[in-house]
């Protein structure tokens, strides 16, 4: 007995030992960053892949181990002043709205040394033609804007792209999305998506250091043709976190930059000493109701079921505050300020909570209260709704609490039911629903992110998801589209878009409820010059977001 | 032979009833692949673009013809060994990602079971040799409240404990910093990653070993012959483990072939929890990504292994067991 005794206390000792030790193993710091230059920042592998050592740096195939840092696109949007910010290409004009032409950049080099020019461009388009898995942009397709019939480079810095018809609804994905890979690559291997690309030769700001299978290194280039601009010496992927884990991994200073969902960054991260938190608006979260179906298809019922939901309560619940209440002009605010039309500068076009509001409009539009304590339709028919929720969206399911809650107190039955995400998309797709919660893009191409949601080709009638969910169907706003995307004038298009936001204030398709989040949480220890309520700069591209860095003074 | 002959028959019958499971199961789910990852690219909650589904769509590849047409193209690729193409790790062939994932299921989940079986199977001989004594209460008691207990639940706590409060052990992955080879850092940091998966199964694993091999030496240990031998006056330690446990240990050997089969499975939970880059992990990626052609393929082996392991244990039965083959 004595000798077991000796035996388990002389394990437990060494396992105490080895594990001491044990958790970083291996580890090396950084080398040393020149005067001026952050050493490391730590980011989170960018999938969430589990089998290591599967190494392809493709930005063309699903998941390529960083489709960021590597190949560049020919322009950058930024998202909030919705300019677009000159990359690989200096500029474009629109000749007329079926001819596009792009001004490359001349001086840019690949990483093998090869000047990088305008017939690595058009090479990237064509390949996209040739392998439609390619084509990201959807440039040779039809949805919003005619397909592309050519894509010469008519000299080393030009590209000239000719469409069927008009196509200016085309422009945001191909200078943002494709990313430019080199044709004396990519040229010789047949299908670039199933290419596998081990040894990247990109014209990005850094290049692979070391890969383990875990663990990428990616160190800056020297000769980048914008020399000045990342003061990030390495860059180092590494994990995929949940949001625990991710946010104990920021509190022990593991990682820089987290953009996943952590609730309650208030409490969780922010009051920390070390970190801290940008969310800003990307878009809108929205109740869609079925705009076929009776009685969310009549426009003052829908009304006043936006004056019913108390949207700052729902703020409250859902995002623990951080997410404003949301505009039903479906411009993101304050952000955005300058982009919103005149007539509602004044007001931010809100509908606010006003539940005396709702029950007027709906007993003025015959929806009498019953002794029930129930409304009825003006004929006299029940009204009885089933509110759908995705199971296991935990913020949409705070939203979906509330507006139930509301609606309720305005004598409407309601119902909700959590369940499958793949069975709200089913929903989605067939029409079957009576409503639920969808999400309006505040991208900058508001002919396909606002006019998309009100077109009546876009309502699914089968297998494909398409963007217009509520099924709002109006001929004029068919044809307000159309001219939209056909035309090339900022100021014409400033117009229709103003057009297409009095839609959703006046008849209402799709309830603004609150901003859905683009997050950013970040480590204040590493660097400077984040983004914040008083240094706002949009977080949707990592890319754009390393050039504010600079080192902690 | 009659006998060999009707469980070989009845094997190849089992094998085809799964590959056409395997091959139906998967199309009458719900769910787009295409959708599902131009939604993961873009966020839980984004906007998916019909444009973006469209590519991804053109590059998975529609299926094409029939249900019967396909189902014979499937048979006819199962035959010459072709699994496809994994939607998630696209364009990578389906084997080359189950490979690189095997080895880490055969490391943890085939060495825990090893030692399972072990260690289950001796404190179940030590606790019927001893039953109703404090020893044997405290094993059977023991061993069901945490039997009941959930893996995920343990696996939390143990990762709670062992990474975040203490953060002796790294929480997740296979490996941290080191660069695969045969050395000595890189063989450490995979223990130290495997270390706290590993507790989770050892905690759970034995149980079924434990009580299967308590519950049948107790019925031996009542038979006339374990009378005779101490009549005999034979030793206690002869008596328990040469007569008792050997005849005990035949049901527990087909426990422990048949959680071998299961290997292929791997421990979805605990593989989930740690991150670890197993097979059991790829399934749970493999369902929630659509990625059919893993998931078959995933699903495939892991019936197979599990049939093999039957077919062997049946047969070896025949072997050893005169009446086995009598009762057929």
């Amino acid at each position: 007995m004595r000798k077991r005794a000796g035996l388990i206390t002389a394990l437990t000792v060494v396992t105490a030992l080895v594990a001491g030790g044990c958790a970083s193993i291996g580890r090396d710091p950084a080398p040393a960053a020149p005067p001026g230059y952050i050493q490391e920042l730590i980011l989170p592998a960018e999938q969430p892949n589990s089998v290591q050592g599967l190494e392809n740096f493709n930005p063309y195939a699903p998941a390529p181990l960083t489709a960021t840092w590597l190949y560049e696109p020919l322009m950058i949007r930024d998202l909030f002043s919705c300019e677009l910010v000159p990359w690989l290409a200096t500029g474009y004009s629109w000749p007329d709205p079926q001819t596009l032409v792009l001004d490359i950049r001349q001086g840019v080099s690949w990483g093998d040394g090869v000047p990088f020019t305008a017939k690595d461009v058009a090479f990237t388009f064509n390949a996209a033609k040739t392998y439609p898995g390619a084509d990201k942009a959807g440039l040779w397709g039809e949805l919003f804007g005619a397909p592309a019939t050519e894509v010469v480079a008519t000299d080393d810095a030009t590209v000239r792209i000719t469409f069927a018809g008009p196509a200016a609804s085309k422009l945001d994905a191909l200078v943002n999305t494709m990313k430019i890979v080199p044709e004396h690559i990519y040229g010789a291997g047949g299908d670039i998506t199933t290419y596998v690309d081990k040894t990247p030769v990109g014209t990005g700001p850094y290049q692979v250091g070391e890969f383990n299978g875990r663990r990428l290194t990616l160190v800056r280039k020297t000769d980048y043709w914008q020399p000045d601009a990342y003061k990030v010496q390495q860059i180092s992927l590494e994990g995929a976190y949940d949001a625990n884990s991710g946010a104990l991994k920021l509190r022990n200073g593991d990682l820089d930059y987290y953009t996943g969902d952590i609730p309650n960054p208030e409490r969780s991260v922010a009051r920390n000493n070390a970190t801290d938190f940008y969310y800003s608006p990307a878009g809108t979260t929205v109740l869609a109701p079925n705009n076929e179906r009776f009685p969310t298809s009549d426009p003052a019922f829908r009304t006043a079921m936006a004056y019913g939901i108390d949207k700052a309560q729902l703020a409250r619940k859902a995002s623990f505050g951080v997410m404003e209440p949301a505009s039903q002009t479906m411009v993101k605010l304050p952000v955005q300020q300058d982009l919103l039309p005149g007539k509602y500068q004044a007001d931010g076009g809100y509908l606010t909570y006003d539940p005396a509001k709702a029950a007027q409009l709906l007993d003025d539009a015959g929806y009498r209260m019953g002794p029930d304590g129930l409304r009825t339709g003006p004929n006299g028919e029940p009204i009885s709704l089933v509110f759908s929720v995705q199971a296991g969206f935990v913020d949409y399911l705070a939203m979906g609490d509330v507006i139930v809650r509301n609606l309720k107190a305005l004598g409407i039955d309601i119902r909700l039911i959590a369940t499958d995400p793949n069975a709200v998309d089913a929903q989605k797709k067939s029409g079957d629903f009576d409503m639920l919660l969808d999400y309006v893009n505040g991208g900058c191409v508001r002919a396909k992110d606002l006019g998309g949601k009100l077109v009546s080709s876009q309502i699914s009638t089968g297998d494909d998801l398409l963007l217009n969910v509520a099924r709002y169907r109006n001929p004029d706003v068919d044809a307000l589209v159309a001219q939209y995307e056909a035309t090339t004038d900022e100021a014409e298009q400033a117009d229709y878009a103003a057009q297409l936001i009095d839609i959703y204030y006046e008849q209402v398709p799709y309830i603004a409820l609150q901003y859905a989040p683009s997050r950013l949480i970040y480590n204040t220890d590493a660097a400077s010059g984040w983004p914040s309520t008083e240094n706002p700069y949009p977080t949707d591209n990592p890319l754009y977001v390393l050039p504010h860095l600079r080192p902690v003074s | 032979m009659k006998y060999f002959a009707s469980k070989i028959g009845y094997f190849l019958l089992t094998v085809w009833a799964a590959v056409t499971l395997n091959f139906l199961i998967p199309r009458l789910q719900p769910g787009d692949p295409a959708e599902v990852m131009v939604r993961r690219l873009s966020g839980e909650t984004g906007q998916v673009d019909p444009a973006q589904v469209e590519a991804v769509r053109a590059m998975l590849g529609q299926p094409t013809g029939s249900l019967w047409s396909q189902y014979w193209d499937y048979l006819g690729a199962l035959l010459s060994g072709d699994f496809g193409v994994s939607f998630t790790y696209f364009p990578f062939p389906v084997t080359e990602v189950i490979a690189k994932a095997l080895p880490w299921t055969v490391l943890l989940v085939g060495l825990t079971q090893v030692l399972s079986f072990v260690i289950g199977t001796l404190l179940g001989a030590w606790a019927a040799w001893r039953r109703n004594s404090r020893f044997d209460g405290f094993i059977s008691i023991g061993s069901t409240f945490i039997g009941n207990l959930q893996t995920f639940w343990i696996g939390l706590l143990i990762l709670f404990f062992g990474a975040y409060e203490l953060g002796w052990f790294p929480a997740s992955g296979g490996y941290g910093y080191t660069t695969p080879g045969w050395n000595g850092q890189f063989v450490a940091d995979v223990i130290a990653h495997a270390f706290l998966p590993a507790l989770t199964l050892m905690v759970t694993a034995p149980i079924g070993f434990i009580l299967g091999m308590r519950n049948t030496m107790v019925m031996t240990l009542g038979e006339d012959y374990i009378r005779l031998a101490r009549a005999e006056g034979l030793s206690d330690r002869t008596v328990a483990l040469k007569y008792a446990a050997r005849n005990a240990l035949l049901p527990s050997v087909t426990n422990f072939a048949l959680s071998l089969g299961a290997l292929f499975g791997g421990s979805i939970l605990v593989e989930t929890i740690f991150d670890y880059p197993g097979l059991g992990r790829l399934i749970g990626e493999a369902t929630s990504n659509r990625d059919f052609p893993l998931m078959q393929a995933l699903l495939l082996f892991t019936i197979l292994a599990v049939l093999v392991a039957n077919l062997i244990t049946d047969l070896l039965y025949g072997v050893l067991d005169p009446r086995a083959r009598k009762e057929s």
